[in-house]
């Protein structure tokens, strides 16, 4: 370590270039859990299902995807993602490398939200889907307006807190070429040689986010979450906080 | 057929996934040791002691672990601390290191859910028996949280031998970086991915199993 290397992170230009890189990440992050949620949605009612052709793929799915790292899922949309789709949008198309990350990373997140989802739907008394029908409610309709609500509502925590791991996952999309803000770490301090500044500030600006986030999905006020969903919860927790 | 590949190049995909065992078992076994000290710090009596524990596990829970890595590869040999002098065994040694470091933060923190579930009663009974502070941790205290922290700790695991994959971002070549190197040489990007896939789920499914199994042998036995 030299003393004068320090000094950098007060430079405006340097900070913006960590700007963007963080604006990269946060991105990464929103668009994975925006295109995860409705899928984990629908994997989680999928396995919940009656009829065994919708349930078993929706199992298949869930605990195959739960059992690969997240990092070959990236690397792999991130060498074949164009490929994949030259049939549907025609034979010059080229897979952007945030998409492909973001791709990589909603597939794993789907599979992990689905679980969650699942774990606040089985959890709710058995009396809120019985009365719902009895009232002549249709099986959609007491989703949306009885089992859905309380639900989801009973695991935002749980969610915000597979949210600060999707955060921490996106530092793996730089392997396959996006500017996010590990990766534009590394592009500086290959420049000024100096990676222990670098990673210690980097891991600072994660440290700050993941921190307010995990935090404050702690303090959530979401009523009592019944205890084998807290069970199902701290298994997800465990085994899905990948990287 | 998917993972005839995998007998094309032997070294790449068999010696890799012998490579992403052992990198999990060593740092499993470091994370139990971190995971167990760092967990007596955290419900120890001096308060000190009981932020070093708090520091350490949010520092390393909300930090990615390839930052970790990167740091342990890059930033320690500048301060002059090697893990050998070899390169190879060096970024073997310091992704392994990693693993540990990093898990052994969330084995803390089941090991610390553990210890405070122990009954209190017994402690006071250990204390009144005579027992010294470190004789209860290890005749009472830490015999009950260690069977009671099996089945998350399994869960743990799991996550460990998936994040091995990391590895493959400072240069160890484990299964990921095995699957990479086939398809760079063979551009058969599906058949390689696909094996280096049947090949993680050869060691992940198998360990989902047994958590499952002893999450309920052991919810029974209590």
């Amino acid at each position: 370590m030299r003393p004068d290397t320090w000094g950098m992170f007060v430079d405006p230009a340097i900070l913006r270039f960590f700007g963007q890189g963080l604006l990269e990440t946060l991105s990464i992050a929103a668009a994975s859990t925006l295109l995860s949620f409705p899928a984990g949605l629908l994997f989680a009612l999928g396995r919940l299902s009656r009829r065994a052709w919708i349930r078993w793929p929706s199992i298949a799915y869930i605990e195959a995807i739960r059992a690969l790292p997240v990092l070959l899922l990236i690397v792999y949309f991130g060498i074949k993602g164009s490929t994949l789709f030259r049939p549907l949008f025609g034979s010059d198309f080229d897979l952007p490398r945030f998409w492909a990350g973001v791709l990589g990373l909603s597939l794993y997140t789907s599979a992990v939200l689905a679980e969650i989802i699942r774990a606040g739907i089985v959890s709710l008394p058995r009396g809120q889907a019985e009365a719902a029908r009895a009232l002549g409610l249709s099986y959609a309709q007491s989703l949306r307006h009885v089992i859905l609500p309380q639900a989801l509502r009973l695991m935002v925590p749980a969610m915000m807190g597979q949210l600060t791991t999707v955060i921490k996952d996106t530092s793996l999309v730089g392997t396959i070429g996006v500017f996010e803000l590990l990766r534009q770490g590394r592009t500086i301090y290959t420049q000024f040689f100096n990676p222990i500044e670098v990673l210690l500030f980097v891991s600072l600006v994660y440290f700050v986010v993941c921190f307010a986030l995990s935090q404050g999905s702690r303090r959530l006020e979401v009523g009592r979450v019944p205890r084998i969903a807290q069970v199902k919860v701290q298994e997800l927790q465990l085994r899905d906080q990948a990287a | 057929m998917p993972g005839a590949i995998a007998f094309q190049f032997p070294d790449l995909f068999f010696g890799g996934l012998w490579v992403t065992i052992q990198i999990s078992a060593l740092g499993l076994a470091g994370a139990l040791v971190i995971g167990t000290a760092v967990a007596l710090l955290r419900i120890s009596p001096a308060a000190p002691l009981r932020w070093l524990g708090a520091a350490y596990v949010e520092f390393f829970r909300n930090t990615p672990l390839v930052v970790q890595l990167f740091f342990l590869f890059l930033g320690l040999p500048l301060v002059g601390l090697r893990f050998s002098s070899d390169t190879f065994e060096s970024i073997f040694r310091a992704a392994a290191t990693g693993m540990a470091l990093y898990h052994g933060a969330y084995v803390a923190e089941v090991v610390r859910g553990g210890l405070l579930g122990v009954d209190k009663g017994q402690i006071e009974a250990a204390r009144s028996l005579g027992l010294s502070y470190a004789q209860m941790l290890r005749y009472v205290q830490l015999p009950q949280t260690f069977r009671a922290v099996v089945p998350p700790v399994g869960n743990i695991a799991i996550a460990l031998v998936k994040n091995t994959s990391l590895a493959s971002t400072i240069g160890v070549t484990e299964l990921l970086f095995g699957a990479e190197i086939v398809e760079s040489r063979t551009f058969r990007a599906e058949e390689s991915f696909a094996t280096a896939t049947l090949l993680y789920l050869l060691l992940t499914i198998p360990l989902g199993l047994a958590v499952n199994y002893l999450e309920r042998r052991l919810l029974v036995a209590r």
